[in-house]
């Protein structure tokens, strides 16, 4: 069984990848990127800059495997896979800092502390949108809250949540309005030194990150694997897939706004409406 | 058999091209790169064919050569002095076929070494006063000075931006003093390459705009004269950006975006981008029309 | 696992003072504490070893961030030497590992398995939020207000003005002089800061 559950989790990251890269019409671009010669920039921290895409993809595969493919199934089946998701978007800061750091030039670093600044406070908003969706589980653990799920979703329950944490998805894996780190005002920021297969990975990373967190914004917001006729795994890959073009399109479509004027929308307005949300589901959780 | 799908999905791929555009091709060459086969690169690591526009000064080649470099291999060069946009489309794309059929590509034209050598005056090898500053490799390091914010000592980083720089307009070259990614001093090396009244069409200035905002594919379409179709355009530039004749940068948006023209009177630079973040001073530039920030910036570089 | 995981954090943990940028040595400290989290969580208590690795990563990205906002210094170019106050610093290490060594080796360790099924998680939020409500809330909100009021404190821009400008206090009668202390004998620098926000 766990055999099984480590090849679905190999094959939804894979699978959705390649979807992801079709959304965004990056699959051509990303071979050619292959063909060429990846530069070195003088001084380089190797061992940082050849770690951080690795770790990138790591976090997809890891935030991937708390997800339940079916009901009662689940890769890492924690009572506290809500609290391993959120320590996977913790890291992922980390992770984009070290990218934009270990070049060492001056416009991956602007993108690597611009995205810490903005990173540091979405985990707020991400915590409190998660646990308002574990409230009606009672429970921290994603097999719980798809089964506390069955009469409603948890997008009707909370209509808050999922708009919500699709911000969130979106500074994640670095896209569209949120994408501080490798924004084109700093020539692509934390990846503007690199090329060939170094920038093709960094890419895919943020690709099957794109998988990762739109297979738990699924789980905690559209029931998972529950649906009708269909088996579990397949209804859990369309609600992922929904999201994922969801989370793209917006990502086309929204203009990104000055750092700083994202920093005090995320502290005045997302911060708040999360702690909200928060407040009206322990209520009705009561 | 991989390497051989591989190498014709990337003959297939969006030739990346990064222009280098010299005095009065600007207009042309954002053009130019809306084509669907050609794709604009964002950093000149990002591209395969540096396309140079136009007559370059001779001042600029050091920073042609340079730029050259940071292409990865394999890559060509081509030059663009006149000929219509099929010509030059077909250009590219045949480059972009010859390296992926394993043409050997360009080699450097400058050296790869440092410029400087390795001074260390700290007492483990640093390059300045205790660990911070100096300039190891001949690469100024950063050294702590007053916030212009808060007061604090924080690090300031001076460094030149341009004049192929991706973000600013052709030709422009910077020196800022960084602190984070807030300005502290800007000057004026150099002053935008001239460009004729073509450069300031409404919808080439917003799309400059739009692809601050991270809308590259609304930007392709306004400059194709499709309908913009993008949310939150206006709203995401903050209020009060490079207020010249009461208008800010918000305002002249909106108004290309109408597909109006825009004049103001060229504004100081020098007084204008200190203070601001680094997406903010982007903003205000690419909110001033070409011939209004060329006439600013000779100003100032006079000055 | 446990041992393999301890030896990392040791490994990690003595990393941090060998490497030579401020971001490296955030990042081992980082590190060593992860796997310190991951045999909280082998030895059942899953939720605080993975809260752990949350706060790290958390508090390790905001150091880093101050390492760099004070020292701006890409690695490589400028090395840096980690360690100061040899005989102070050896001195402390010492005492501490005699300390925490005696500590272990002289309390009864408890030696009662947790219960197959035992729902730890539950009983971890019971503890917090019942008899240890008091203590953990109180300490809570403090750091909380220490937090907010090192901020405030530390701020230039104020509600009335720029901190290094003096306030002004109220007038003792109307458009009369203002109580206290004249605003102007010290603190400015004539240094005028215009806000561009």
């Amino acid at each position: 069984m766990t055999a099984l559950l480590v090849l679905a989790v190999l094959a939804t990251l894979l699978g959705g990848t390649v979807l992801a890269a079709l959304m965004d019409r990056a699959a051509l671009p990303l071979a050619a990127l292959l063909t060429r010669q990846r530069v070195e920039t003088e001084a380089p921290d190797r061992m940082n800059r050849d770690l951080s895409s690795a770790w990138y993809l790591a976090l997809a595969a890891i935030g991937l495997s708390v997800v339940p493919f079916a009901p009662g199934l689940a890769l890492i089946d924690s009572p506290v896979g809500i609290v391993i998701w959120g320590s996977c978007e913790a890291l992922v800061v980390v992770t984009v800092f070290l990218h934009g750091w270990s070049p060492n030039a001056p416009f991956p670093l602007i993108g690597a502390y611009r995205y810490a600044a903005i990173g540091l406070p979405i985990m707020l908003p991400s915590m409190f949108v998660l646990i308002a969706a574990a409230l009606p589980a009672e429970s921290l653990s994603l097999i719980d809250i798809v089964e506390s799920q069955r009469e409603i979703w948890n997008v009707l329950r909370q209509p808050l949540g999922l708009p919500l944490f699709l911000v969130v998805a979106l500074a994640m894996t670095l896209r569209g309005p949120m994408d501080y780190a490798d924004a084109a005002d700093i020539a692509t920021g934390t990846s503007a030194e690199e090329s060939g297969a170094a920038r093709a990975l960094w890419q895919v990373a943020r690709l099957a990150m794109l998988v990762s967190i739109s297979a738990i914004a699924a789980t905690v917001f559209l029931g998972g694997p529950l649906g009708p006729v269909l088996p579990g795994p397949v209804w859990l890959w369309l609600k992922t897939a929904a999201l994922m073009a969801l989370t793209v399109w917006i990502g086309n479509r929204v203009a990104r706004t000055t750092p700083d004027r994202m920093l005090t929308i995320l502290w005045v307005v997302l911060l708040p409406l999360s702690f909200l949300g928060l407040i009206i589901a322990g209520v009705m959780a009561l | 058999m991989a390497m051989t799908h591989l190498v014709r999905w990337a003959a297939r791929a969006p030739a990346p091209v990064y222009a280098a555009i010299g005095p009065g091709r600007q207009a042309e060459v954002e053009r130019l790169l809306t084509r669907p086969g050609l794709n604009r690169a964002k950093t000149p690591r990002d591209a395969a064919i540096l396309l140079v526009a136009g007559d370059l000064p001779s001042s600029s080649l050091d920073a042609l050569n340079r730029l050259h470099d940071q292409l990865p291999r394999p890559r060509t060069t081509l030059r663009w002095l006149d000929g219509d946009q099929e010509a030059i489309a077909h250009r590219i794309t045949t480059a972009l076929r010859a390296l992926c059929d394993g043409a050997a590509g360009e080699d450097d034209r400058l050296p790869d070494t440092p410029a400087n050598e390795w001074k260390g005056i700290g007492p483990h090898g640093q390059g300045g006063k205790g660990m911070m500053g100096g300039t190891p490799y001949g690469r100024p390091m950063a050294m702590t000075g007053k916030d212009v914010r808060d007061g604090l000592q924080l690090d300031r980083y001076t460094t030149r931006v341009g004049p192929f720089a991706p973000m600013l307009p052709p030709g422009l070259v910077l020196e800022v003093t960084l602190q984070g990614d807030v300005i502290c001093e800007a000057s004026v090396q150099a002053a935008p390459f001239a460009q004729p009244a073509e450069a300031d069409a409404p919808a080439l200035c917003a799309a400059r705009m739009l692809r601050l905002l991270g809308l590259d594919a609304a930007a392709d379409r306004v400059i194709r004269g499709r309908p913009l179709r993008a949310a939150w355009v206006t709203g995401a530039v903050p209020r009060g950006l490079a207020r010249i004749n009461d208008t800010d940068a918000r305002d002249r948006l909106s108004a290309w975006l109408r597909s109006r023209t825009v004049t103001v009177a060229p504004p100081d630079l020098a007084a204008l981008l200190p203070g601001s973040e680094w997406s903010e001073a982007m903003l205000i530039l690419a909110s001033l029309p070409p011939s209004a920030l060329i006439r600013a910036a000779r100003a100032t570089e006079a000055a | 696992m446990i041992a393999l995981l301890a030896l990392f954090a040791v490994w990690t943990g003595w990393r941090v003072f060998r490497v030579d940028s401020m971001v490296r040595a955030s990042f081992a400290l980082m590190l060593s504490f992860v796997s310190v989290g991951a045999i909280g969580v082998l030895l059942s208590a899953p939720y605080i070893g993975v809260a752990t690795v949350f706060m790290m990563a958390v508090e390790m990205m905001v150091m880093a961030i101050f390492m760099v906002m004070f020292m701006m210094n890409p690695a490589g170019l400028n090395p840096m030497v980690m360690v100061h106050q040899h005989r102070l610093s050896i001195a402390a290490g010492v005492l501490a590992f005699v300390g925490l060594s005696a500590a272990i080796l002289l309390s009864p360790l408890p030696s009662d398995p947790v219960p197959e099924g035992s729902d730890v998680v539950a009983q971890l939020g019971h503890e917090l939020l019942g008899p240890s409500m008091l203590v953990f809330e109180t300490a809570g909100v403090t750091l909380l207000a220490t937090m907010v009021g090192a901020v405030i404190l530390s701020s230039r821009q104020g509600w009335f003005g720029a901190a290094d400008h003096g306030s002004r206090p109220p007038d003792l009668t109307a458009g009369g002089d203002p109580a206290g202390r004249q605003p102007g004998d010290g603190g400015g620098h004539g240094h005028h800061h215009h806000g561009g926000h």
